[in-house]
């Protein structure tokens, strides 16, 4: 059974997270032209790749990924070597997440890089909550998806999609100049979400420490308690209170 | 001893597909067939399709220019073949040519296309042996291309109208 979940988990982080993170690398730089039907790959631009290490840098202060027990002087050669492989994938990954909402080009493109620097950048320096964190990058990785996949790709659609027709309605004699893009086919739209599916699915299964389930309880104990250590003391004691509750409770129970 | 196994197959997976997934990113391919010729040229496997290329000759020489060069770019998608890129560059030049002037958009490309041809003949100088063609070698078709897109002083001789199509 022990041995089952052993080669199970080694298989995930060895095998199945680099396939995940690397298709959605694969996919989300992958566009469909729209007049020609050929399939377009784009390179993350520069500002992709800025905002992926910058999320990784988050994920490492939040804990979700622990760089020093992936890299480990514990660990084996060949382990680390893999690990590495993994995490790189892991920042490519990010990268094409980000390529794949960013509008291509023109206003849309330099605000959403803005949002996105901007969110990631206060992460980095204001108190941090996980949850919190989590929450903006989901709702802005959502909004990206619906301004680039739905609206603009409205806008850039050769004929002249809906939002075309209702924004030339109503701004008659102003120019669209700066939402001007390449108009995709609306497969794109589904490649992304496929992209964006996978990434997600990649970070749920990633652990945060590659080590066995056992030694990981220890050492979430362990984390937990360096943790109460660091609090001020009547904090450490409120909690300490809270806990001792939550148990009495507990026993009445049983 | 599994988990090294382990390990070892998920660094070479892990390579082998990042390794695509670069090709992919360099070559890229615009169609699922353009996949296909990508992956042979890279594998070394790639070959022209000679009855492709039999029919695109055919047209050539009853002047059906465009028509033959539809046939070579099927022949020769990934054009990596030196002999088709000549014939291609002939077709522009044969089409291209008036007794009077020359088309110069297709005389460009013509050049482009004998660039092509001799870019892929760097090892040897590039001679194709055909009776019906009056240029050989895929240097002499790219002056006599260059030739026709310089402006000189010769272009106004009235007696130009006398030369011939090569």
């Amino acid at each position: 059974m022990d041995d089952n979940r052993t080669t199970n988990r080694a298989l995930l982080r060895h095998v199945l997270l680099p396939t995940l993170f690397l298709t959605a690398a694969l996919l989300g730089g992958v566009r469909v032209e729209a007049s020609s039907r050929a399939i377009l790959f784009v390179a993350p631009p520069l500002v992709a790749l800025v905002l992926a290490l910058m999320l990784l840098s988050l994920f490492a202060r939040a804990r979700l990924v622990e760089f020093g027990r992936w890299l480990s002087a514990e660990n084996g050669a060949v382990e680390n070597v893999s690990h590495a492989l993994t995490l790189l994938a892991l920042f490519f990954a990010s990268a094409q997440a980000f390529n794949s909402v960013l509008p291509e080009a023109g206003l849309p493109r330099w605000m959403f890089s803005a949002f996105f620097l901007w969110t990631l950048w206060q992460n980095q320096f204001s108190s941090f909550d996980v949850r919190r964190l989590l929450r903006s990058l989901a709702a802005l990785f959502g909004t990206a998806f619906v301004v680039k996949h739905m609206l603009l790709a409205s806008l850039y659609e050769p004929g002249g999609g809906w939002l075309k027709r209702l924004a030339g309605a109503a701004l008659e004699g102003v120019t669209l100049g700066t939402l001007e893009g390449p108009a995709y086919a609306n497969s794109t739209g589904y490649i992304s979400f496929f992209t964006l599916a996978l990434y997600a699915c990649g970070l749920f299964l990633l652990p945060a420490s590659p080590a066995a389930e056992t030694v990981e309880d220890d050492g979430r104990a362990a984390q937990l308690a360096r943790s109460l250590r660091l609090l001020p003391a009547r904090e450490r004691a409120l909690v300490i209170e809270e806990l001792s509750r939550g148990a009495e409770k507990e026993e009445e129970r049983l | 001893m599994r988990q090294r196994l382990i390990q070892w197959l998920g660094i070479a997976w892990t390579i082998l597909y990042a390794a695509l997934v670069v090709w992919l990113y360099a070559a890229a391919p615009q169609s699922i067939a353009e996949v296909k010729t990508q992956a042979s040229v890279a594998a070394g496997t790639y070959e022209v399709d000679r009855a492709r290329f039999d029919a695109g000759r055919e047209l050539f020489l009853r002047e059906q220019y465009a028509a033959a060069r539809a046939e070579w770019e099927r022949a020769d998608p990934a054009r990596r073949d030196a002999r088709t890129q000549f014939y291609v560059a002939y077709s522009f030049y044969r089409q291209g040519w008036g007794r009077v002037y020359s088309d110069d958009a297709l005389f460009r490309q013509g050049l482009e296309a004998a660039d092509r041809a001799l870019a892929l003949s760097a090892d040897a100088p590039l001679s194709v042996e055909d009776p019906e063609l009056k240029i050989h070698s895929a240097a002499e078709l790219r002056a006599e291309l260059e030739h026709g897109l310089e402006r000189t002083a010769d272009d106004f001789n009235p007696l130009k109208v006398f030369r011939e199509r090569k």
